[in-house]
């Protein structure tokens, strides 16, 4: 049984339909990541599951247990925001135990639980401590624990790693799915950066305008991403998506794209994109076949990586990242593909329609 | 030297018992053509720095120089200086073109061209005819960044130009931006709370804390040669692996948290007395799995696109390896991990102040 079911949810401000008739589960103690851009509906569908949304159409079963019409605090839901913010006048101990109060659980079971709790989140010797005597770790760990105490059917998490700083944000990306698969809780998990994603889901739910584009394992939706929208979203610095030519040859198609050709055994498209993530690009100090000739533009470092931006020839700009240094700005340079590297989109249906190139080829 | 600040502090409410030191003696000398990047936590002193640079706050002590000009008791319009400043707002009557050319002057169709070009550059091109109100948050962020890049100023100030670009955007654009100050041989401070917009952005990078300069140098020299721990576990994602040892006969002694050896790393050249407390640092890329030199427990194993992020319990501390591959290990396995004893960084434990850095192979 699914630890969450949501079938055809709808809700629709006015005349804006945010979210329209999205189905999907969460299986038992499963994390599941609802990523997508800003102002698509993440928050607005995290309320819904929650009973905080009046205008929610749809039916939503936890465990079982149909509660689209249940008030929030019968539906045994943990929630935790963006910046774990918790109650100032309260001490840690007291923060945590808070859910527990309004469950009417009696103080020794009550103390037991959150000291149980706060030994495994190694909070357990500030728990009297109030939240300005707590360092940044403390706090969120004092917040994740507040979510999880009640020991809820499902617990919603808004992008709580939203604001803090890189240390404390790396740190959690590795604990924060320890912690969940070791009390097997099942979770809904809110970010927009597609490495949270991939670290903390056992399946991303891409939200693209009002419904779900891809549904997948994060290593699949980054290798195989179903659509242009979510090619385009997901990845950072993200893949290049550059107009091309299609032809039909031998029972599949020639792409030619950025001074570049492609082979992918599939028909042909109406309005060809070729994408290509930045990692796929090859940067040669020499001509060749199957490279294009282009001129670096800015080369912008990134933690553990090197990103450059270059302009071929044809005007076409791509992004390129390598693990070591490239030459400097303004240098003459080719481009290559790493082999099995690019994907094929059509404009008009906006899907990806391979990714999977057959053969190279240099084009003149 | 284009931009000099010669011991500079800022203090908020001198003599009062709540007198707050937002800048200490900062010392910082930029080049002609230069992009640095003030960068740190919040309430570390960088867009204070900034606003005293720009004119907006007075400087409690210290000189500043811009082309050998004393800037500091000046009025900020007449320091020669173009900013994009959040809050710095766009004015609501005019259109973005409008906006963007506002301080241009010369013939009107040779700065509509221009205006045309920079907003193409930043891809506010089909918002031009608009007023800002209504346009999102990114969009005027934009339209004020392509306001001061359109400039032709002696010192271009930035803060947090790019923050609330979407990332599908923010690469292109920083690359683009980047391109445009090296063209025009700006000389650019940006202010910045992003590592990765800092490393993407400048030449050097002045770290700061608590109003301190902790260092001054280029993204290389703060993950190859950081000053002391605080940068070392600053800079850098993953941060730096640490370890608390004691300096040995030959090398080093990593401790665990009971301060119990727990492995011997050898040291042709040791850093410290013998007996001396250490922190020993390791860059995520410098960890080797399968060595021999220890046993660890994966912890995780997270696969990123493009990278792999093992984390690894050994002794009682989380280490974590980063390689460009994925890697065959499961949660819970031992696996043998090792590194390169020339890859170590070291740190005096009680000051944090660096003693060795990783020596090139």
């Amino acid at each position: 049984m699914s630890a969450l079911d949501v079938t055809s949810l709808s809700v629709g401000f006015g005349d804006r339909q945010v979210l329209r008739g999205v189905s999907f589960d969460v299986g038992a103690g499963e994390t599941v990541v609802l990523f997508g851009p800003s102002g698509v509906g993440k928050t607005v569908m995290l309320r819904a599951i929650a009973g905080l949304e009046p205008r929610a159409r749809g039916r939503i079963v936890l465990n079982g247990r149909d509660v689209s019409a249940a008030p929030p605090e019968a539906r045994r839901i943990g929630m935790a925001f963006q910046n774990f913010a918790l109650y100032p006048h309260m001490t840690a101990f007291e923060n945590v135990a808070s859910p527990l109060n309004a469950q009417g659980i009696a103080a020794p079971a009550m103390g037991e639980r959150v000291r149980a709790l706060a030994r495994l989140l190694k909070i357990d010797h500030v728990l009297e401590h109030l939240p300005r005597q707590l360092s940044n770790g403390q706090k969120q760990r004092t917040a994740l624990a507040r979510a999880l105490v009640g020991e809820p059917d499902l617990v919603l998490f808004d992008d709580p790693l939203r604001n803090v700083d890189a240390k404390l944000r790396y740190e959690m990306r590795i604990e924060l799915p320890r912690l969940l698969a070791r009390r097997a809780t099942p979770s809904l998990y809110v970010t927009q950066d597609f490495r949270e994603a991939m670290a903390i889901g056992e399946r991303v739910a891409v939200l693209v305008e009002g419904g779900i584009a891809q549904l997948a394992s994060g290593a699949e939706v980054y290798e195989r991403p179903a659509t242009l929208a979510v090619a385009r979203l997901f990845g950072d610095p993200p893949m290049n998506l550059v107009p091309a030519q299609a032809e039909a040859r031998g029972g599949g198609v020639l792409v030619r794209a950025a001074g570049l050709g492609f082979g992918f055994a599939t028909e042909m498209p109406d309005d060809p994109i070729f994408g290509i993530r930045p990692e796929g690009l090859v940067l040669h100090r020499d001509s060749g076949p199957g490279r294009t000739a282009a001129k670096i533009l800015a080369v912008t470092p990134a933690s553990e990586q090197y990103v450059v931006l270059a302009r071929t020839e044809g005007g076409i700009e791509l992004l390129l990242s390598r693990e070591t240094p490239p030459p400097s700005e303004g240098t003459e340079v080719w481009i290559g593909a790493a082999r099995g590297s690019g994907a094929l989109f059509d404009r008009t249906s906006g899907l990806c329609m391979s990714n999977a190139p057959v053969m190279e080829e240099a084009v003149a | 030297m284009s931009l000099a600040l010669a011991a500079v502090s800022k203090l908020y409410g001198a003599g009062s018992a709540h007198a707050v030191q937002a800048v200490r003696d900062l010392d910082l000398e930029i080049g002609e053509g230069e992009i640095i990047a003030l960068h740190g936590s919040s309430g570390c002193g960088k867009t204070t720095t900034l606003r005293m640079v720009a004119g907006f706050e007075s400087v409690t002590k210290g000189e500043i120089r811009l082309r050998g000009r004393r800037i500091d008791r000046l009025a900020p319009a007449r320091r020669r200086v173009a900013m994009a400043f959040e809050g710095y707002a766009l004015y609501p009557p005019l259109t973005i073109a409008e906006n963007i050319g506002f301080a241009l002057r010369g013939k009107k169709s040779a700065a509509k061209a221009e205006v045309r070009e920079i907003a193409e550059l930043l891809e506010i091109g089909p918002i031009l005819d608009r007023r800002p109100s209504g346009l999102s948050g990114g969009q005027q962020q934009r339209a004020s960044l392509a306001r001061a890049l359109i400039r032709d100023a002696e010192l271009h100030l930035l803060d947090e130009p790019m923050g609330q670009l979407e990332p599908q955007l923010r690469a292109v654009l920083r690359g683009r931006v980047k391109a445009r100050i090296r063209e025009r041989n700006y000389t650019a401070v940006l202010v910045t709370h992003d590592q990765g917009e800092a490393n993407a952005m400048a030449d050097r990078i002045a770290v700061m804390e608590a109003g301190r300069l902790e260092q001054f140098g280029t993204p290389d020299e703060l993950h190859e040669r950081p000053a002391n721990l605080f940068v070392a576990t600053f800079f850098g994602e993953p941060p730096m692996n640490t370890l608390p040892a004691v300096a040995s006969e030959d090398g080093y002694d990593v401790l665990d948290e009971d301060a119990a050896v727990v492995m011997r790393v050898p040291a042709a050249e040791r850093a410290a007395p013998k007996g001396t407390r250490v922190v020993l640092g390791l860059r995520p890329r410098r960890l080797e799995l399968g060595g021999t030199m220890q046993q660890g427990t994966v912890v995780s194993n997270q696969w990123l696109g493009n990278q792999a992020h093992v984390a690894l319990e050994v002794a009682g501390r989380m280490l974590i390896a980063v390689r460009p591959a994925r890697v065959a290990a499961r949660v819970g396995e031992t696996i043998g991990l090792g590194f390169d004893p020339a890859h170590l960084h070291v740190f005096d434990a009680a000051s944090g102040a660096a003693l060795a850095h990783r020596r090139e192979a």
